[in-house]
């Protein structure tokens, strides 16, 4: 029912709204502690700002069951997941600088742009004092903790809306997902980059195999679209297409209407819809004639990703060529969303446990880790560096 | 008394009730009527706290565990009696709860679809009007036609698969099977009940869909026919034991009444156990029919995701989509008049299985009826 969409229009009430929502919660707290569902919601983050000295935390009304600022909490696209996930696991295994594989140095080796860190502190210390935390030193019990469910980009902008979450995982632009306009988007969320997807085009083996290693924008317009229905007219054998679409309406779905076929509510003509990225994978290792998209990272054995000519420029799945898939020039690229949310408790949208959090993705040793080890594209230094600026000062 | 208008007979019921409720309130120990009147008042508190949403719901809440442990330990009959009662009507105010709450949700998608039929403009006429299901690209419909035929073909394969093997299963085990093989057979049945619908989803994706392709030479290995054979194999399990009930609840006394008058085993058991049964028999298909309507994952791994219709319309080497597995489907990128949609696709779904069921039940009721009581 408070999935209204006409509520975001009206931001005031929704702030009162929030606002008694949050009185009678703490009223509610008073009563009866320990209520675990309140103790991620955006609103009690904003407690993690103020007592950033870390000394008082146990003292306010946050303190849902242990001691210490709130977990953060995210959820959402199957295509952030991986990203956000892995951080997640190495932030809560806060391991010691001395280790070498997860974090710090050592006579093995040492992690990606450790140059730029080189610190005493454990990984989750690190990232936390940067922001106020108090820190543990301790192997697996970070200065607070983080969890990232799985499910749709939908439902994390969803969840990120309605305060269910702290960091709102999505594959497409807020926008889209939630059927709001920018200017609603600039005032309620905030938009974190952490990296980018292609979302090459990829065939069956023998599609390939038979010639088809190249395809123009219009090409695929023309499948995508039904006026191409035999791989003949491509220059491939006389084979129908199996046109591989994704769920309707998902992020995947939309960012391809709008980079390829020129329109978010472009008319498309598929055979199957599919609504993970490991299906379509499957189906096109088990078929011989399909044609799908998904993320670079799904790419595997039996299937090929193939160069795209878009207006004269031919784009390779070759990391060495002249313009290669991973550009960010290459169209069907996407940037990967962390929304948090903009509310009476955080003015800037981001509170210290999310810039701490977040913080840890914005730089060398992130982007190298989460982001490229996990087949993403990772952002140039200049985006990473506006990427940083959204983010509260550091203590 | 029989001359009695219905008024007056009404009127006379109503005295009859308040009388009899004097007598037990007279009756019945005050202090034990106090706590069950408090134990029962705070759980309708409670309620309507949890309606408000009220962070005060935890009070009445606790009032009506604290009253009910105290009258547990007193005055056991009595607080059984209110507590079973209680729990009774939960159960059925959860139900009303869920229909209602599917129902307003659906409503801004049956607004959507309004169409004019003769001159007067029906809400939701228009998704069973025209086949047109888009989402996202203009002109946007939202017809439930194609997920219908969708659903009639799963259901319709799914129940030629079950019957005829449900059916023989239950009088195998019922009339055939000596007792050893039947106590072996009967738990397997029920254990084929207890495999998670994903793994028959997961074999058909994998093994069925490819093999299908190319065994048919079709354009992807999504089919209604093999879709409709896994889920009859999933809806198995409840036609044989409801069949079997039905089949060994036929009074003994019919059957040897028969082999006495010199039928063999397998005539008795065509012209008599059967046509006895019948009625449990339709039921235990229609159990299963319900069953096959609302399964949901192996249609949804198995399915394209397309709304369209086949062509022809009998065609079962098309695989689209059923009602279950577009809300499956598409539950996590819809939003707006598309999520409403979704419930749409709920409320037929609902509306179907309610008809269904009560269908079996009245054929249920039947069978008992021309038995005598027998169960």
């Amino acid at each position: 029912m408070s999935r209204d969409s006409g509520r975001q229009a009206d931001a005031v009430s929704r702030r009162k709204y929030l606002l008694t929502s949050a009185a009678v919660g703490v009223a509610g707290l008073a009563g009866c502690s320990g209520n675990s569902g309140d103790g991620g919601d955006g609103g009690d983050g904003g407690d993690g700002g103020d007592g950033s000295d870390g000394s008082d935390e146990g003292s306010n009304s946050m303190s849902s069951g242990s001691s210490g600022p709130a977990t953060v909490t995210a959820e959402g696209s199957s295509t952030v997941y991986p990203i956000s996930n892995k951080g997640s696991s190495y932030w809560n295994s806060n391991s010691p600088a001395s280790d070498g594989e997860y974090w710090g140095s050592n006579d093995e080796g040492s992690v990606a742009g450790w140059d730029q860190i080189d610190t005493d502190q454990n990984i989750a210390d690190y990232f936390a004092s940067l922001y106020g935390f108090e820190t543990t030193g301790e192997r697996s019990n970070p200065p607070f903790a983080t969890r990232v469910a799985l499910s749709h980009s939908g439902t994390g902008c969803e969840a990120v809306r309605d305060g269910l979450v702290d960091i709102g995982n999505s594959s497409g632009p807020i926008t889209a997902e939630l059927d709001i306009s920018e200017d609603q988007r600039d005032e309620n969320y905030v938009d974190h980059v952490v990296g980018r997807d292609g979302q090459p085009v990829f065939v069956s083996q023998s599609i390939y195999d038979s010639g088809v290693e190249q395809l123009t924008g219009d090409q695929i317009r023309g499948i995508y679209q039904g006026d191409i229905t035999n791989w003949s007219d491509v220059g491939g054998p006389d084979q129908e297409i199996y046109v591989v679409g994704r769920a309707e309406g998902s992020g995947t779905d939309t960012s391809f209407r709008l980079n390829m076929l020129g329109d978010a509510d472009a008319p498309m003509d598929v055979d199957t819809r599919l609504g993970q990225n490991q299906q379509v994978q499957q189906v096109l290792q088990d078929n011989d004639n399909a044609i799908g998209y998904m993320a670079l990272a799904f790419s595997g054995s039996g299937i090929q990703a193939i160069a795209i000519d878009f207006e004269g420029t031919v784009y390779r799945p070759d990391p060495d060529a002249e313009n290669t898939i991973f550009d960010s020039e290459y169209p069907l690229n996407r940037d990967l969303h962390m929304y948090t949310r903009i509310n009476e408790e955080t003015p800037d949208g981001t509170d210290m446990r999310e810039a701490a959090f977040l913080n840890m993705f914005l730089t060398d040793f992130g982007q190298k880790t989460f982001v490229e080890d996990v087949n993403y594209i990772t952002l140039p230094t200049s985006d990473i560096e506006a990427e940083r600026e959204k983010l509260p000062d550091q203590a | 008394m029989s001359l009695s208008t219905p008024k007056s007979d009404w009127r006379a019921g109503i005295e009859r009730r308040l009388t009899r409720t004097r007598e037990f309130v007279h009756d019945t120990d005050p202090e034990a009527l106090g706590v069950v009147l408090v134990s029962m008042g705070s759980l309708l508190a409670a309620f309507v706290g949890f309606l408000l949403a009220s962070p005060w719901t935890a009070v009445p809440l606790g009032t009506f565990l604290i009253g009910t442990g105290y009258g547990w330990a007193r005055h056991q009959a009595l607080v059984a009696r209110a507590v079973t009662f209680a729990m009774t009507t939960v159960t059925l105010v959860t139900l009303g709860l869920i229909v209602v709450f599917i129902f307003a949700e659906s409503i801004p998608a049956f607004r959507y679809e309004t169409a004019s039929a003769f001159g007067v403009s029906v809400p939701g006429l228009g998704m069973f009007a025209q086949a047109r299901w888009d989402a996202v690209s203009e002109p946007v419909r939202y017809s439930l036609l194609p997920m219908i035929h969708g659903t009639v073909m799963v259901t319709t394969i799914a129940t030629l698969v079950a019957a005829p093997l449900g059916v023989a299963a239950a009088l195998f085990i019922a009339e055939i099977a000596p007792p050893r093989v039947r106590e072996l057979v009967k738990p397997g049945i029920e254990i084929l009940a207890g495999i998670p619908s994903i793994v028959y989803g997961f074999i058909g994706f994998t093994v069925i869909n490819p093999w299908a392709s190319d065994a048919f030479a079709l354009n992807g290995g999504s089919t209604y026919l093999f879709v409709g054979m896994v889920v009859g194999l999933m809806a198995l399990p409840t036609v044989v034991s409801v069949a079997e009930d039905a089949l060994t609840s036929v009074p003994d006394v019919m059957k040897n009444g028969s082999l006495a008058l010199g039928a063999t085993d397998w005539q008795s058991m065509t012209s008599i156990t059967l046509p006895a049964a019948f009625s449990g028999v339709s039921a235990a298909v229609l159990l299963g029919v319900g069953r096959a309507i609302g399964e949901t994952m192996a249609a949804t791994v198995m399915l394209a995701g397309v709304p369209r219709i086949s062509e022809p319309l009998v065609n079962v080497f098309y695989g689209y989509e059923t009602l279950t597995s577009l809300i499956a489907r598409g539950y996590g990128s819809a939003n707006g008049v598309h999520e409403s949609a979704l419930f749409a696709a709920g409320v037929v779904l609902f509306v179907t299985v309610l008809c269904l069921s009560v269908a079996s039940q009245y054929i249920e009721a039947r069978m008992r009826r021309r038995l005598g009581g027998a169960e």
